[in-house]
């Protein structure tokens, strides 16, 4: 891809814009798109001294627009170096991995930013949101690197929260939220540059049951609205809440199964 | 994202981190506060020096008897066998020979005790000609100062400084009274103008206390002794500021041909003028504010370094919400331009805090103690800018190291 893409993209990421693909993919399953994630025998190796780490050996897999998917592996599997090289926060040691058909296994830390800014929602385990600001400026703040101006920003920050059932807490600040609402505001925060690609990272770790159903419902609805959602967990429960589950071992692909609901509802 | 949004972010960190910012401003604040102040108190000091220096005539020159070399210092020997005479004095009032010499004014002096009724005082006595009151730059507040006669009649006549007339005659009008100097009776022409103490130039003794008579009634009736021609000092007054040094070369020149001396160097004289009185004063206050301002300059470093310490820490202590921004799409350049800005908003506060408190204290400081305190805008507004500069300067590299952070490494710290 071309830099005029990356400007081009911007400039129609408007929200009017997005809503017609919402609309467009409500209810259906995907039509003829690239996948959003095509990645091709992606090695990740990492050099500690003397010592290689080979974190990924080979992984290939890809992701349509509009799926949900699980990645779930027992810690030291390998999942959380995908999960940074999905979320663009690492590029791969050796192979190709194309995110909404752009190649960023060669792109600068610049170009990077960028991608992570437009196309992906992060969602982590630890909420990482900034204590000292209340809950809309926590969700505006991707739309302030995105260069949105500021009565722009505020109004999708506060659409986001709506989204997330918070309009009553946009300004309370996260010491003054339960963990499933900071984790809410966590994810208004990833919806809101209507992303093309949700990244959940142990999203439920750190919070009680009920709170964890809360997000995985809210993950849920994402989805059947249209959303591309990679859920990474190490718990089978968890991964069940996906359509499709991919085990993750010793840097290796194992296999991939489709969940009950999604089989039957296929 | 534009710059106003990076400054408006960087200001929210500082106002976020409100005890952290305020203690390093302070740290800026005091370096500033005290470099405006040292290098005010120095030019305050150079000022005075100077206006006292010129208020003395800063066209004068003084011969004196002795000369000093640079290796061995004062050579030859003062008073005892002076060098300079009544005719050296002469000779140079000459218009053809020193153009540049307005006037000249021989003088000899001793310390004579002086009575007068039951009052005893002891002071100088210059014997000297007409010319004194004009190269010495004093007037009379009575009477009438030596004139020409005097001196060829051998006058009995005196005229006293301010302190010595009171301390002779208390309150009471000294004008036509009689005094004895060394026994000799000497009437009272004119009280002298009072010029007040001065510490520094050539006249050690003080300009209010002493008794001035003619040069030929002091050497033919007061001093005697075998050396009736020898002075121990010469005045000499330029045109002009200007022809100061004009003037010392034709003086030079003329008294070492009189003294048939061919080397500068075995002169038996020394010329000196105020100038280099008041140029040496300078160069010390000079030195004293180079000293002081040094000392104000490595408070305004530790100060400096303060800010690079706090941002460093800074970034350690905000590495996950440094990792969080970039994975959420700020670019190394944002990152670093935030810190910057962070830190260029501690400099700047407090340098215009400093310079404030400066300012206050240059106002305040001189009703506590003596010395006058000169602020110059020039150093006030360069006092500001340094601290930006500083600021700037020591938050380079946290800002750097900020921006390198790998957001994977800094989400993951715990």
């Amino acid at each position: 891809m071309t830099t005029s893409d990356h400007t081009d993209h911007r400039s129609h990421g408007s929200h009017a814009d997005t809503a017609e693909v919402w609309m467009e993919n409500t209810g259906t399953y995907p039509l003829v798109r690239p996948p959003v994630i095509d990645a091709d025998e992606v090695w990740k190796t990492y050099r500690n001294g003397s010592l290689e780490v080979d974190a990924l050996r080979g992984v290939s897999f890809k992701i349509r627009s509009g799926e949900y998917v699980a990645v779930m592996g027992p810690s030291g599997s390998g999942k959380s170096t995908l999960m940074h090289i999905l979320g663009c926060l690492d590029v791969p040691t050796s192979g190709t991995f194309h995110l909404a058909g752009e190649d960023v296994s060669t792109m600068s830390e610049e170009e990077l930013a960028h991608v992570r800014n437009r196309r992906i929602g992060f969602v982590f385990q630890q909420f990482n949101l900034l204590a000292s600001m209340p809950a809309w400026r926590n969700v505006e703040l991707p739309l302030l690197y995105a260069g949105v101006d500021r009565p722009e920003r505020k109004r999708r920050a506060l659409e986001a929260l709506d989204r997330v059932g918070l309009e009553s807490r946009v300004d309370h600040r996260p010491g003054e939220l339960s963990g499933g609402q900071q984790q809410r505001v966590a994810m208004a925060r990833a919806l809101v540059t209507d992303p093309d690609l949700i990244l959940a990272d142990e999203p439920t770790g750190n919070l009680d049951s009920v709170s964890a159903n809360d997000v995985l419902g809210l993950l849920d609805e994402l989805h059947r609205s249209g959303r591309t959602i990679v859920l990474i967990t190490h718990e089978a429960d968890v991964a069940q809440a996906a359509e499709r589950t991919m085990r993750i071992r010793d840097g290796q692909i194992l296999g991939e199964q489709l969940a009950d609901s999604a089989a039957a509802s296929r | 994202m534009n710059v106003l949004e990076i400054f408006r972010t960087g200001l929210e960190a500082v106002v976020t981190h409100r005890l952290r910012s305020a203690l390093t401003v302070l740290g800026i604040m005091i370096g500033i506060t005290a470099v405006i102040l040292t290098v005010g108190l120095g030019e305050g000091a150079q000022q005075q020096v100077s206006s006292q220096i010129s208020a003395l005539g800063s066209n004068l020159l003084t011969v004196t008897p002795g000369s000093t070399t640079s290796s061995s210092g004062i050579r030859g020997g003062f008073g005892s066998a002076s060098t300079l005479t009544v005719g050296d004095a002469a000779a140079l009032t000459s218009g053809v020979v020193a153009p540049d010499i307005n006037a000249v004014a021989p003088a000899t002096t001793a310390s004579e005790s002086m009575v007068a009724g039951t009052a005893n005082w002891t002071a100088t006595v210059v014997g000297t000609n007409t010319s004194w009151l004009t190269v010495r730059g004093r007037s009379m507040t009575e009477g009438q100062f030596i004139a020409g006669h005097d001196l060829s009649t051998r006058a009995d006549v005196v005229v006293l400084g301010a302190t010595t007339a009171q301390e002779l005659f208390g309150f009471r009008d000294p004008l036509g009274q009689t005094v004895n100097i060394a026994g000799q009776p000497m009437s009272i022409i004119g009280v002298l103008n009072t010029v007040g103490t001065s510490s520094s130039s050539s006249t050690s003794s003080n300009p209010d206390d002493q008794a001035v008579v003619p040069l030929t009634t002091a050497s033919a009736l007061l001093f005697g002794g075998s050396s009736r021609n020898s002075v121990s000092q010469i005045l000499i007054q330029a045109r002009s500021a200007g022809t100061l040094s004009a003037a010392y070369q034709e003086a030079d020149a003329e008294l070492l041909s009189l003294h048939g001396i061919t080397s500068a160097a075995s002169a038996d004289f020394t010329i000196t003028s105020e100038q280099q009185v008041l140029s040496t004063a300078t160069s010390v206050d000079k030195t004293l504010t180079v000293l002081l301002g040094g000392v104000a300059g490595i408070s305004l470093l530790v100060g400096g370094i303060g800010v690079m310490n706090i941002m460093l820490v800074s970034v350690t202590e905000r590495i996950r919400e440094i990792g969080l921004r970039k994975a959420l799409g700020a670019t190394p350049r944002v990152i670093r331009r935030q810190f910057l800005v962070e830190a260029s908003v501690l400099g700047s506060v407090g340098g215009v805090l400093g310079a404030g408190l400066g300012l206050l204290g240059a106002a305040v400081l001189p009703h506590f103690i003596s010395d006058k305190i000169t602020i110059s805008p020039v150093a006030t507004v360069g006092a500001i800018v340094v601290a930006i500069g500083i600021g700037i300067a020591f938050g380079v590299y946290p800002a750097g190291r900020a921006a390198r952070l790998a957001p994977i490494d800094a989400l993951r710290s715990e």
